[in-house]
């Protein structure tokens, strides 16, 4: 248990193999999962950098299929 | 403070407010951020009209030149992004920003990026078809409208924000006002170009025999160069009014113009 009180079996809870009060359950519930941004940032920009990238090939192949129709 | 409900003649009253708030030195900054950008897409069309049907084989020429179109979008979003912030703080406290409009979020840039790469990917994709510019411009002044949401970095969130503050019929009204600007806008540079040209050959000792030639509706690259302009002179009304359409949108959702609304009733009985 987190907060370190003894407790009966009855009123302890295990949780990933720790045995919990009701109090320090409710804590670990309320906890904000905070994750690691450095995968968001190479996402994003890993997806920008593509987008960028197709958007310069597509804008010429546009402009070409345009100007055959003249 | 939001003092009237979304409506489009209230978002032009308040973007025009925020624009001359805003107009020096932030909206020079966005000019000379997008100059590089609106001209390079002039050269662009231009090097097109000159190949014509043989385009497809000067892929390297038009390659290059998207590439450099690709590079100067770059810097003209970074532009865009402190123009965005400096309306929505001139807005809030009412009077000219200061050197805080600097500090544009990182992670407020990056989302921003991020949806306007996915912009041009998806207006190239669509110009075959009518609505897909108006979708696209509606797209790009939500996207820059809703940055300074994004507080953290996320594939999904900038989108999220987007599909939340849309309102389309408002926005394709708002679009068509935009659209109808920009013919003002060119109207009024070709205008100017005339005045200099005719007061220039007043005086004398240059070479305007040419330059009415030069600067005359029968040379195209004068015409696109006027376009190109006439964009880079509506830019800044576009921003404020996106950052003030967003920041209305937002406030109707929290009911905060009720609140305002109710207020004024208040105050207007007392």
């Amino acid at each position: 248990m987190t907060c370190g009180k003894m407790l009966c079996q009855e009123c302890a809870t295990q949780w990933d193999g720790i045995w919990h009060c009701a109090a320090c359950l409710g804590v670990k519930r309320g906890a904000k999962v905070e994750r690691s941004p450095v995968f968001s940032w190479l996402g994003v920009l890993f997806l920008s950098a593509v987008l960028l990238y197709t958007g310069a090939r597509l804008m010429v192949w546009t402009a070409a299929v345009i100007a055959s129709f003249f | 403070m939001i003092r009237s409900p979304l409506s489009i003649t209230s978002v032009l009253d308040e973007a025009t407010e925020a624009v001359s708030l805003t107009a020096a030195p932030w909206a020079g900054l966005l000019v000379v951020t997008a100059l590089p950008y609106r001209f390079l897409q002039a050269v662009f069309l231009d090097q097109l009209i000159e190949v014509g049907a043989k385009a497809s084989s000067y892929g390297h020429l038009l390659g290059g030149t998207a590439n450099l179109i690709v590079l100067s979008l770059l810097v003209s979003l970074w532009g865009r992004a402190v123009y965005a912030r400096a309306c929505r703080l001139a807005l809030g406290r009412r009077m000219t920003p200061g050197r805080d409009t600097w500090r544009v979020p990182a992670a407020a840039m990056v989302s921003y990026v991020l949806t306007s790469s996915l912009i041009l990917f998806l207006g190239y994709v669509s110009v075959f078809t009518c609505v897909g510019v108006f979708v696209a411009a509606i797209f790009s002044g939500l996207a820059i409208g809703t940055m300074e949401l994004n507080d953290r970095v996320s594939i999904a969130q900038p989108f999220r924000w987007i599909a939340r503050h849309s309102r389309v019929p408002m926005q394709l009204a708002l679009v068509f006002v935009f659209f109808c600007a920009l013919i003002v806008a060119l109207v009024n540079l070709a205008a100017a170009f005339g005045l200099v040209v005719w007061a220039v050959s007043g005086i004398g000792g240059f070479d305007a025999p040419h330059w009415n030639l030069l600067f005359a509706g029968g040379n195209r690259r004068f015409i696109l160069m006027l376009i190109a302009g006439a964009f880079v002179a509506v830019e800044p009304f576009w921003i404020a009014a996106n950052v003030v359409f967003v920041r209305k949108a937002g406030a109707e959702e929290r009911g905060d113009d009720l609140r305002a609304w109710f207020d004024e009733l208040r105050s207007a009985a007392l």
